[in-house]
């Protein structure tokens, strides 16, 4: 609470600041050429001097004040009375943490009772020592920074050189996030490698974590099952679906529509793209699988689930016709018309035109849009969590219940266990085969495109 | 027409036959736009009939229940208002900021490219390793609360972010040169010139993508998912910190139920959420269309 107040408060001395360092640097102003810089940047010199070293301070402080809150607590002589098992001392330590900020809360143990009082103490004592820090160090930058504000004082060159920081900042955000995507990947991964051997989890045929105890372990993480119906849902039946759909749209789109028809049809297409995968999760389980379980039925299989590869796969497969048929179509777009002309010149109708000349010169574009076309089917989760089913099996039976790897990074991660129980861990095993997938997907069809896109131009 | 052996008989039906071929071809791709927007359709009635008679006013104010009748969306709904306050408040300043620092400032060497590799890549990562991650350093590292719009926002603004940078370096390509030179002209410093002309040039560029981003990862579940905003949640949030769920959450919650009444409530909140995006793209629509600049 404390802490909240200080960050207001530093923000606000910085608005004083900002006004205060403008103003004399206003006094100093006679015209045309009689500063470096003009007063508002004096303002904002000021200001960053205030706030940007006050901050650092506030946020060093608040990473340590729960440290030091709890090593002045424990010499307490109230603290010396607790249990020493550390499971029933850490519970009276956060119920005592709870009655510390909300004195009406009911708590169980009366030793949380009694720590609260010095609890709420102690937290109020380092309180104001940080908030007295801070105040120091804002005053004293806030002082230094008025003592520089002078005709010939170069506020601008620092107060761009402060921003360019930032900005440099932001962008290298992009960079921490993949870093923090695959440093926990691979660490949450290797604690699981350690259990469970790589090559038994890579080439093993059977799945059932939850028989994963003691010597068995290697036995029931075989994650082929799931490579199996990844790829199969993702990669087979989806892009049966959209494939032809999409190139199709495309090709009709680019070279058969008027232009007012084409700006009508194309962005109702892509409304497709834009509906949040729960909901064709929920549109597949809800009137796809019956459709598809009844065809089986009909074609003559004996208890056909109602979870099934094909229910999932076909709706993947239309969400992702709009990304195929715009890949294909920029792919499309990107041969040179003189080569077309020359077809139509030669006698060939437009379709000879489309088969034999236009998408074999795309050929290269359509290949990589299909690519990340796969890397999205493969990564899409809600659908196949909600229409495929949980059974791992190989099987190519496309009415059969299958599992794919999303499905089961999402069950290992929903239930209530230890967090380092193999079973949780094998989830970031798998994230981590999907994001290398992707990724490999994702640049070979970037570098493809690129390519492509330079071969005609 | 004057060679006289494009009129025999063979010839004339070798042209029928390809002119055949021709309509067929149409036909096919005409019939494949048909399909996949009969497909749009057939979602958007069967939503419609089965969730228009649920949505009322008692189902818009409402919070989770496990009596589906009493059961509503605004614990959800305000849930996904505050998930998406975080992500809006961190994306699109550091995006923005990293599309101008990529596009105006950044010298060409190793680590830019390192940079726009990584942002590239971000942006076609599946959601739910977002949520792996967000599990692993939000959650299980730093501690904050699970289930919280704090967590859920910053997974979110993590995947938003590329989406915002890319479209923001595309806004801000788009704006001529002339403009730049125009303002060094008169003695801008390349700051300035940013700051105060290229950048509300390229604001509504900026903000289209914006919007189509946030209209993103307003339908997103998977990511949160994983960090545990499946908690049923009976009393709409307080706070950024307080346990809550969200519209999309709430609706695969209530496609799991086996009381048929949760039918009709998953398919209103589904046209609830729909509405949203609606809104979200439309208005991405309108500012595209109204302070679009054709240089």
């Amino acid at each position: 609470m404390i802490l909240t107040g200080i960050l207001l408060a530093v923000l606000g001395l910085g608005l004083i600041g900002w006004f205060v360092g403008r103003g004399r640097a206003r006094l100093l102003y006679h015209g045309r050429g009689s500063m470096h810089s003009m007063p508002p940047y004096h303002g904002w010199h000021v200001a960053l001097w205030i706030v940007v070293p006050a901050l650092l301070v506030w946020a060093a402080w608040s990473a340590i004040q729960p440290g030091l809150v709890e090593g002045a607590l424990m010499a307490d002589p109230v603290a010396a009375a607790l249990p020493a098992d550390t499971m029933h001392r850490s519970a009276i330590l956060a119920e005592a943490h709870v009655l510390a900020s909300d004195p009406g809360a009911s708590v169980f143990d009366t030793e949380a009772q009694e720590l609260a009082v010095p609890l709420r103490a102690l937290q109020v004592r380092f309180g104001v020592i940080g908030a007295l820090l801070v105040a120091i160090v804002a005053f004293a930058g806030g002082a230094y920074a008025l003592t520089r504000v002078k005709a010939r004082f170069e506020a601008r060159t620092q107060v761009e050189r402060a921003v360019m920081g930032v900005l440099l900042f932001a962008s290298l955000v992009a960079i921490l996030t993949t870093f923090g995507i695959v440093a926990s990947l691979v660490f949450e991964a290797g604690v699981f490698f350690r259990q469970v051997s790589p090559i038994a989890f890579l080439t093993g045929t059977h799945w059932s974590p939850g028989n994963a105890i003691g010597t068995d372990i290697d036995g029931n993480f075989g994650a082929v099952p799931l490579f199996w119906g990844t790829i199969y849902i993702g990669a087979i039946i989806a892009m049966l679906v959209a494939i032809p759909l999409g190139l199709m749209s495309a090709i009709y789109l680019t070279q058969y529509a008027s232009r007012s028809l084409r700006k009508w049809l194309k962005p109702i297409l892509e409304i497709l793209a834009g509906i949040p995968t729960v909901v064709y999760g929920y549109f597949a389980a809800l009137t796809v699988a019956p459709l598809v379980r009844n065809f089986a039925a009909t074609l003559g299989m004996e208890n056909p689930s109602t979870e099934s590869a094909l229910a999932a796969g076909l709706v993947m497969g239309v969400m992702i016709i709009p990304f195929v048929s715009s890949m294909a179509d920029d792919a499309l777009a990107a041969v040179p018309r003189s080569m077309s002309d020359g077809s139509l010149a030669l006698g060939a109708t437009r379709s000879e035109t489309i088969k034999k000349v236009l998408l074999p010169a795309a050929l290269p574009g359509i290949v990589a849009g299909v690519m990340l076309a796969i890397s999205r089917a493969i990564g899409e989760t809600m659908i196949v969590v909600m229409a495929a089913g949980a059974a791992a099996r190989l099987s190519a039976n496309p009415f059969a219940s299958m599992t794919t790897v999303t499905f089961q990074i999402v069950q290992m991660l929903t239930g209530d266990q230890e967090f380092n129980s193999p079973k949780t861990l094998s989830a970031f095993a798998l994230g981590l085969i999907l994001f290398l997938v992707t990724l490999v997907l994702n640049i070979i069809a970037l570098r493809v495109v690129k390519r492509f896109r330079e071969a005609y131009e | 027409m004057s060679n006289p052996h494009w009129q025999s008989a063979a010839a004339q039906k070798r042209i029928a036959k390809r002119n055949a071929a021709e309509r067929r071809f149409k036909a096919i791709g005409l019939g494949a736009i048909v399909l996949s927007l009969a497909f749009l359709a057939l979602l958007l009635v069967i939503m419609l009939k089965n969730g228009l008679g649920g949505l009322d006013w008692s189902f818009l104010t409402g919070s989770d229940s496990t009596d589906a009748d009493i059961a509503g969306v605004w614990g959800a709904t305000k849930g996904s208002l505050l998930t998406m306050f975080v992500t809006l408040v961190l994306a699109f300043p550091l995006g923005v900021l990293a599309a101008i620092y990529l596009e105006e400032f950044a010298p060409r060497n190793r680590w830019i490219d390192l940079v726009e590799v990584s942002i590239n890549n971000l942006a076609a990562v599946p959601s739910i390793i977002f949520g792996l991650l967000g599990l692993a350093v939000f959650v299980n590292t730093a501690h904050l609360p699970r289930s919280s719009p704090v967590v859920g926002g910053l997974t979110l603004a993590l995947m938003t972010m590329p989406v915002i940078v890319i479209s923001g370096r595309n806004a801000i390509k788009a704006v001529p040169p002339s403009i730049r030179e125009a303002a060094y002209g008169i003695g801008a410093s390349k700051v300035q010139t940013t700051f105060h002309h290229v950048l509300p040039l390229a604001l509504p560029g900026i903000l289209t993508g914006t919007i189509i981003g946030m209209a993103r990862a307003l339908g997103e579940t998977a990511p949160l998912l994983m960090i545990g905003m499946r908690a049923f949640v009976a009393t709409p949030p307080g706070g950024i910190t307080d346990p809550s769920s969200v519209l999309p959450m709430q609706i695969f919650l209530w496609s799991d139920e086996i009381d048929k009444g949760f039918v009709q409530n998953t398919s209103a909140a589904i046209i609830v959420l729909l509405l949203f995006l609606l809104a979200m793209n439309g208005l991405a629509i309108y500012l595209r269309n109204k302070f679009e600049v054709r240089w």
